[in-house]
């Protein structure tokens, strides 16, 4: 065999091979080989870094394996106005308010209502000076009746059209008379709720069952009121209702007239929440020293903060001389956030004698005094102290002087707010 | 590198690959694992299509290197009773690699040293052995009677 002949042999050995097409299966194969090769280079990268993370991490902890973490020197402070607690009544943080006498020398929150709140000399009529957000209403007495005066948030005046009488003796208003969207405000008369659209200047009677009704207090979504008295309450369809809703439906009471509340009343074992088929169920429980519960419980628009007044049991942290301490619970419903209590005091000393040796009461803040009239904003609550609104913050603790009262009863309304 | 073939490459690939696909059949003496490295050498060409100087040195490198290795050998031609076929067989990876490169893809001795990586001295006495041994297994008697 010569050298020449074996090319022959390897062609036929060859021959029959069939014709492969091989170029559109490796172009396929090269373009998935580099979207394998960028997958994996992303991945190195992202192996690296983190590995870089982690070593960086590890020397920093100590060669024990424990962190190389000191604390501070400098704790960590609250904001410069802030005030430290008192001390805590049953568990609970508690602040001391200034005395009786000193609001005065307090720093101002400004709002509509101006330094004193008083009846304005001369007034437009509601039909003439509408307003889109009312900050407050007083009442003012004329004759036998009463007169609604409307404050709006830009701190003018408007005299609204009716005339409203007397319930059991006292002025018609009640401390959560306003809407929440603060356009109406709604007045307790015997056999019948009034209500004042302040944008429209629009009077509307609802009929209510009798009754010893005395206070009223919205639902948060501004289309129903619950109006209370003593044992009963009523929730009354003042907007745009469900399907078939009648306009009055008689729901849980309480013996407390001013007791319901939405979306939160507090009571005293429990913070309850109300439920749209007119009950309430306990959000959370509650162990304050209650005597008595004053006015309407006021709940923040947002934060799940509520807040009421009610005059104490004795306090061994608080001590009284002429009066029981009456106390301001601002309660968390949520858990996260800390509830507070701000205890309303007496005079730092001896409250001014009379000639026949009694206290000067106008001075001491007697029961009944005082009472939570709303929210400022998330952080502020206004409430109503001798001859003063103040405002207190709860996350400082500080008292503010909101106005100064020269009327007997008002409300107040989101207008306030800037 | 665009997802569509390269009508370049494609032109390429298929004035090559028949030819290619018999001598790596007869290099590696299973059709099916021909065909896989064949694959393989020009995937790894995609990869590089604008950017290799000499296209048919790099893929006939990847195509027949992989034959010397020696975890990569593994019996040629079974089952198989073409002469040519069995004497092909009776060869060691390398012998038979030089044989084909030599005879069937007439390259000279010094090109397929570079495209094995082997010197030159090995790939001439693997080509004296194969063909003596080659031509012992036909029955063509020993390489010094050739003419």
């Amino acid at each position: 065999m010569r050298r020449e002949d074996v090319q022959p042999l390897l062609f036929r050995a060859a021959d029959r091979l069939p014709e492969p097409d091989l170029a559109d299966a490796a172009w396929a194969e090269g373009v998935a080989v580099r979207q394998r090769r960028r997958r994996t280079v992303l991945i190195g990268l992202v192996t690296v870094v983190a590995m870089a993370i982690i070593a960086a991490v590890l020397v920093e902890v100590g060669s024990d394996g424990n962190a190389d973490i000191t604390p501070p020197n400098n704790l960590p402070t609250n904001r410069p106005e802030y005030i430290p607690p008192s001390g805590q009544i049953a568990g609970i943080d508690f602040w001391v308010a200034p005395p009786p006498g000193s609001e005065r020398f307090l720093d101002r929150l400004e709002t509509p209502l101006g330094d004193r709140l008083q009846l304005p000399g001369r007034v437009k009529p509601l039909s003439e000076h509408k307003l889109d957000r009312i900050a407050a209403v007083v009442l003012a007495k004329n004759g036998a009746s009463y007169e609604p005066f409307l404050l709006g948030s830009n701190a003018s005046w408007s005299l609204a059209k009716v005339r409203l009488v007397p319930v059991d003796g006292v002025a018609p208003l009640s401390s959560g008379a306003i809407s929440p969207d603060g356009r109406v405000v709604a007045f307790l008369q015997p056999g019948k709720l009034v209500t004042v659209d302040a944008s429209t200047a629009e009077i509307t009677d609802y009929d209510l069952p009798g009754g010893d009704l005395r206070s009223v207090s919205w639902l948060t979504d501004g289309q129903r009121i619950l109006v209370s008295g003593l044992g009963v309450t009523y929730r009354v369809l003042v907007g745009e209702g469900g399907y078939n809703e009648p306009p009055v439906v008689r729901i849980e009471g309480s013996e407390d007239p001013d007791a319901a509340t939405a979306p939160f009343r507090i009571e005293t074992r429990a913070v309850l929440r109300y439920l749209a088929a007119g009950q309430w169920t306990e959000d959370s429980p509650l162990a304050l020293p209650v005597q008595a519960w004053v006015g309407q419980t006021f709940s923040s628009a947002s934060d799940g903060g509520t807040a009421r007044l009610f005059v104490a049991q004795t306090l061994p942290q608080v001590p009284t001389r002429v009066s029981r301490a009456q106390v301001v619970a601002a309660i968390s419903t949520l858990r996260t956030l800390p509830s507070r209590l701000l205890v309303l005091g007496e005079p730092l000393d001896s409250p001014p004698q009379g000639s026949d040796g009694a206290a000067d009461h106008p001075f001491v803040r007697e029961p009944g005094c005082c009472a939570v009239l709303g929210w400022y904003d998330e952080g502020n609550v206004l409430v109503r102290v001798h001859g003063w609104i103040v405002a207190w913050n709860l996350d400082t603790g500080r008292i503010r002087r909101v106005t100064e009262l020269a009327v007997d009863t008002v409300a107040l309304g989101p207008g306030l707010r800037p | 590198m665009r997802d569509t073939v390269d009508p370049e490459f494609a032109s390429y690939v298929d004035a090559r690959q028949g030819r290619w696909l018999r001598t790596a059949y007869l290099v590696y003496g299973d059709l099916e694992r021909a065909e896989e490295m064949l694959l393989r050498a020009f995937t790894r060409l995609s990869l590089r299509w604008t950017k290799v100087d000499d296209p048919d040195a790099f893929v006939q490198r990847l195509l027949y290197q992989p034959a010397l290795k020696p975890w990569n050998r593994v019996k040629a031609f079974v089952d198989e009773d073409d002469p040519v076929k069995l004497a092909l067989a009776e060869l060691t990876a390398a012998q038979r690699t030089v044989l084909v490169l030599l005879h069937l893809e007439e390259l000279t001795e010094f090109e397929v040293a570079d495209l094995l990586g082997l010197s030159h001295t090995a790939v001439h006495a693997h080509g004296l052995t194969a063909f003596s041994r080659f031509r012992t297994a036909l029955g063509a008697g020993e390489r010094r009677d050739a003419p």
